[in-house]
């Protein structure tokens, strides 16, 4: 149990150690520049942009499978009055 | 801010340290619970509350961070070697840190997390608090946790 206790302490002490001079300057660096209007701006930038290219990936996955119909029907009917056609040859 | 940060770095450090187990991962892990910290302390109704809101915000980043590398090793598979980093060389320096250390590892996070916070000096009613748990609960948890962190412990010292 006293090693254990002795244990917690090195490895409170060796965590301490981790932490490099200065910290609480660049804490307070870090927690300014995700506050400042620049991270909000590149936020806004990368959301837009992700906005973007999902309305082109919808845009072309519309206009694709509106082509793909069209043919579609365009060759369903063609084989409708083919069968039609041969109905009548009956 | 700034005396904040000073008086709690330490103690943040070294409850991010039981959790994670990385000493090259601690000084990042506690700039972000300290940016949080900065960017909500204004929200903090009760600020006799501080110290325990503190812990729950450290406790919640380090196990969103195991969780996010889990994910990422899901996703990315590493090749063996790039597996179980071990410490840098004279990282750890002393049998009994390396003993505890070990033993950590083999609990969950949840239970690293709850034995960090009793070294903390947190009581059993405020942890049952931050786990949203009952007393009852906690103290079963952490007697459990305890008997496991000592067989690992003693096994890795024998």
């Amino acid at each position: 149990m006293k090693t254990e206790n002795k244990a917690w302490a090195l490895l409170r002490e060796h965590a301490a150690a981790q932490i490099a001079p200065g910290f609480p300057e660049r804490v307070l660096q870090a927690a300014r520049a995700a506050a400042s209007p620049l991270f909000i701006a590149h936020f806004a930038m990368c959301a837009a942009t992700a906005v973007a290219c999902l309305a082109a990936v919808a845009l072309y996955h519309a206009r694709i499978s509106g082509d793909e119909d069209t043919q579609s029907i365009a060759g369903w009917g063609e084989i409708a009055s083919q069968a039609s056609d041969f109905e009548q040859g009956l | 801010m700034r005396e904040l940060i000073v008086a709690y770095q330490h103690r943040v450090a070294g409850f991010t340290y039981a959790i994670t187990g990385r000493s090259d991962s601690v000084e990042d892990l506690v700039q972000v619970v300290f940016v949080k910290m900065a960017r909500s302390i204004a929200r903090l109704k009760a600020p006799e509350q501080f110290e325990p809101w503190l812990f729950r915000l450290a406790r919640n980043t380090c196990i969103d961070h195991l969780r996010r590398q889990k994910l990422r090793r899901i996703f990315v598979p590493f090749a063996p070697e790039h597996e179980n980093v071990p410490e840098p060389p004279g990282s750890v320096d002393t049998e009994e840190l390396d003993a505890l250390r070990h033993a950590l590892a083999q609990l969950r996070p949840k239970d690293r997390a709850l034995l960090a916070l009793v070294q903390e000096g947190r009581s059993h009613t405020e942890i049952a608090e931050s786990f949203s748990t009952s007393v009852a609960a906690v103290k079963a948890r952490l007697h459990r946790a305890r008997e496991q962190l000592r067989q690992h412990y003693q096994s890795d010292e024998n």
